[in-house]
């Protein structure tokens, strides 16, 4: 059966989070997509900032979320999915904050991911097609990556699943790792044999589909069973704004221009039966913070009009 | 050697073709591609059959060769050649899913066109309306070869090219959009045919505005590109600027670097065709002389860069002329693959020293060369240099090297191992 989620961020905090995980339960959501990338943000590591938040030992990190653990447990709510912090690799950062990122928060990432009893961990490919000129220079040191992780992810059950990201010319954006569905299949196939578990899969991120103009039906029957996350959000096709499915529209006859129905058809054909798992953190600062539950409510609502259609 | 083809787009009249063709010819270029959907509008095709249409249907496809005789007849008195056609073809939102073979018909009309006017290549864009997803291969492969034995008759390569869908005013992907699948389309086309008859025309354009990587798709589909049209857009817009005019806070739209470092590494030797129509459309004609003359420098720049390493691997023996950052960077990222004999530099002090392991010589060194060797002039002095080395009666071949777009070559891959783009 499909379920509802939603990323935690901008709605569980750390001091009290049962209060957004009832918030999230109350909206109608039974799955959520915990926000770890929230602890080391892609803006501070940019900056090849670092913090101590991933020198915890991995109890003092259980000890940690073992608040969020029970207050999602209270709420009926799943955590069926996480985000490790990306970016994985910074181009021209010091080789320390790389090695961090692979032999301490990656790792670590996976351990608070089976803490949560949580079965799949979104991630970032590297971003170096331009400088290397070949996507598939590019994924080889991304493949390094994830070879390191694959015992740990096998021995916890955990799939790494890759997602669908931009990268950038100038101010426009173009594909980025992970944009090719044929490629993606192939090497999660490979990956898998290779570990002999289901330690890659893949998670469609909507928004950056639509920047890129993908078709989403293709993309979707392409992976098949291989899509085991999503990240669901709309745009205007510029900018990747986070924003409520079907807000978009450039015409006069205002009709969404984001390829929903390509999306619904394409999980329809593959018979999805993971979690429709929304991304839509910006949405809640947008709009009036008193009217965060109806916002809330109202993205669930989506939720379950697509799951409705994809059984249909 | 890569041929300049400028899209005459709201510079010629049908009827009175001589002042366009004047003017495009006085402005240096002396190839032209001639887009049938002036003769044959999409918005003419999608009246087709019904009440309303402007233009008799009984004009389709006959009367296409008629509606171009004015401009046949003066392109060949003007010596200018239209090198590409473009068959005519549907609004991307059309609903009209029964013209398919009026489609095939025009096709057939635009090739016997390209043999009269001595033209090698014909765009004709993949049928999209009314084909059910999954379906697009079997119903283009038919509608493909069905134009085979006319286009060998007539010497015609068929180029195929990317098809826009039209999300409700948000353009995105549709046929011939996937980079490998294209490329098998192109293969198995060119199976069935049993030569190699189709092939495809990139339109960096469509790239921008669907955010392709376009080093990766140059380098994917390599020697099945036979044409690439380069313009510029805002990333959302169908439309044709001339390249590097399409600014948004400072940063370019579109990847020229990935273009050029692609079909560079390609050694891309097909037609370069400059689109800058929404330009011409919207100048005064008083200012359109100029435009072409800058669009003409611009595609002679691009074809300058693209050709840059075809040019090194041309010649079995090379020096370089310049001992500063642009030899280092000659030495970086084209000094293990086409190493040069030696650099020299005016600057007598350098003399005897060594950069990048290469030895610094005089000038004079250069007269002891055999013949066929090239001097590369790494130095944006191009003109002083290559006068001095005439000057000193030295006839070798001169070339003209640029490290404005370089390959990046080292990485540290994230085992400290070094990974280049050869290994």
């Amino acid at each position: 059966m499909i379920e509802i989620g939603v990323q935690t961020k901008n709605i569980v905090n750390d001091d009290y989070p049962e209060k957004g995980f009832a918030m999230l339960g109350r909206a109608g959501f039974t799955c959520a997509d915990f926000s770890l990338n929230g602890y080391l943000s892609n803006t501070s590591l940019y900056r090849f900032e670092l913090n101590s938040f991933f020198d915890q030992s991995v109890t003092e990190l259980e000890s940690f979320f073992a608040p969020h653990k029970k207050a999602a447990g209270s709420a009926g709510i799943r955590i069926n999915q996480m985000h490790m912090p990306y970016p994985s690799y910074i181009l021209n950062a010091p080789k320390s904050v790389n090695d961090y990122l692979m032999h301490t928060v990656a790792p670590k990432s996976l351990k608070i991911c089976a803490f949560f009893g949580c079965r799949h961990i979104v991630m970032h490919g590297f971003k170096l097609a331009r400088l290397l000129g070949r996507e598939e220079l590019e994924w080889r040191e991304t493949e390094k990556f994830i070879e390191e992780l694959a015992p740990f992810a096998k021995e916890l059950g955990i799939t790494i699943c890759m997602e669908n990201v931009y990268s950038g010319v100038g101010s426009h954006i173009i594909e980025g790792p992970c944009c090719d569905a044929r490629l993606a299949a192939e090497r999660i196939d490979r990956m898998n044999e290779r570990f002999g578990a289901e330690i890659m899969g893949f998670c469609l991120d909507t928004g950056h589909a639509n920047l890129i103009g993908i078709d989403m039906e293709g993309f979707i029957t392409t992976l098949g069973k291989r899509l085991k996350a999503l990240h669901i959000h709309d745009n205007d096709g510029i900018g990747d704004l986070h924003q409520i499915p079907f807000t978009f529209t450039r015409n006069r006859e205002n009709v969404s221009t984001t390829d929903w129905d390509g999306f619904i058809r394409g999980l329809r054909k593959i018979s999805f039966d993971g979690v429709l798992s929304f991304e839509t953190a910006p949405v809640l600062t947008a709009f009036p913070g008193v009217m965060k539950q109806d916002v809330l409510r109202f993205i669930a609502q989506i939720g379950s009009y697509f799951a409705g259609e994809i059984a249909s | 050697m890569m041929n300049i083809v400028c899209v005459p787009t709201g510079l010629i009249d049908l009827e009175h073709p001589q002042k366009g063709i004047e003017t495009i010819s006085e402005s240096g270029f002396d190839s032209i591609l001639f887009d049938m959907a002036a003769c044959c509008p999409p918005d003419e095709l999608e009246k087709m059959g019904k009440p309303g249409g402007r233009i008799d249907d009984s004009r389709y496809p006959a009367g296409l060769a008629e509606s171009i005789a004015p401009l046949l007849k003066q392109c060949l008195e003007r010596k200018m050649h239209i090198s590409i056609v473009r068959a005519p073809r549907l609004f991307r939102n059309t609903k009209r899913c029964d013209l398919t073979d009026v489609l095939s018909d025009l096709a057939k009309e635009c090739i016997k066109i390209c043999a009269r006017a001595g033209c090698r290549q014909l765009i004709v864009s993949p049928v999209f309306a009314g084909v059910p997803h999954g379906t697009e291969w079997d119903v283009n492969r038919k509608y493909y070869l069905g134009l085979v034995n006319i286009a060998r008759e007539n010497d015609v390569t068929i180029l195929l090219e990317s098809q826009f869908r039209d999300m409700n005013g948000h353009l995105i992907r549709g046929i011939c959009m996937d980079v490998n699948e294209t490329a098998a389309w192109i293969d198995r086309l060119n199976r069935d045919a049993g030569e190699e008859r189709f092939g495809f025309c990139m339109d960096i354009g469509v790239c921008t505005i669907c955010g392709q990587g376009v080093q990766e798709l140059t380098m994917t589909l390599n020697s099945r590109i036979k044409a690439v049209i380069l313009r510029d857009c805002d990333g959302q817009h169908d439309t044709s600027m001339l390249p590097f005019t399409c600014i948004n806070y400072g940063h370019l739209q579109t990847d020229w670097t990935g273009l050029i470092l692609g079909l560079r590494e390609n050694c891309y030797d097909g037609s370069l065709i400059i689109d800058f129509g929404s330009n011409t459309m919207t100048y005064s004609h008083l200012l359109r002389p100029q435009m072409l003359r800058m669009a003409k420098m611009t595609a002679d720049y691009f074809r300058w860069q693209i050709a840059i390493k075809a040019v090194i691997k041309k010649y079995d023996k090379r020096v370089l002329f310049g001992a500063g950052n642009m030899c280092r960077n000659y030495m970086k990222c084209y000094g293990r693959e086409f190493p040069p004999l030696f650099t020299c530099d005016n600057d007598e002090n350098r003399w005897g020293g060594q950069i990048e392991g290469l030895e610094i010589r005089p000038p004079e060194a250069l007269r002891e060369l055999e013949q066929d060797c090239v001097i590369f002039i790494c130095n944006i002095y191009y003109g002083e240099i290559e006068k001095q080395l005439r000057q000193m009666k030295i006839r070798n071949p001169v070339a003209y090297f640029s490290d404005e777009y370089m390959p990046p070559r080292y990485f540290n891959g994230i085992e400290g191992k070094s990974v280049t783009k050869n290994d």
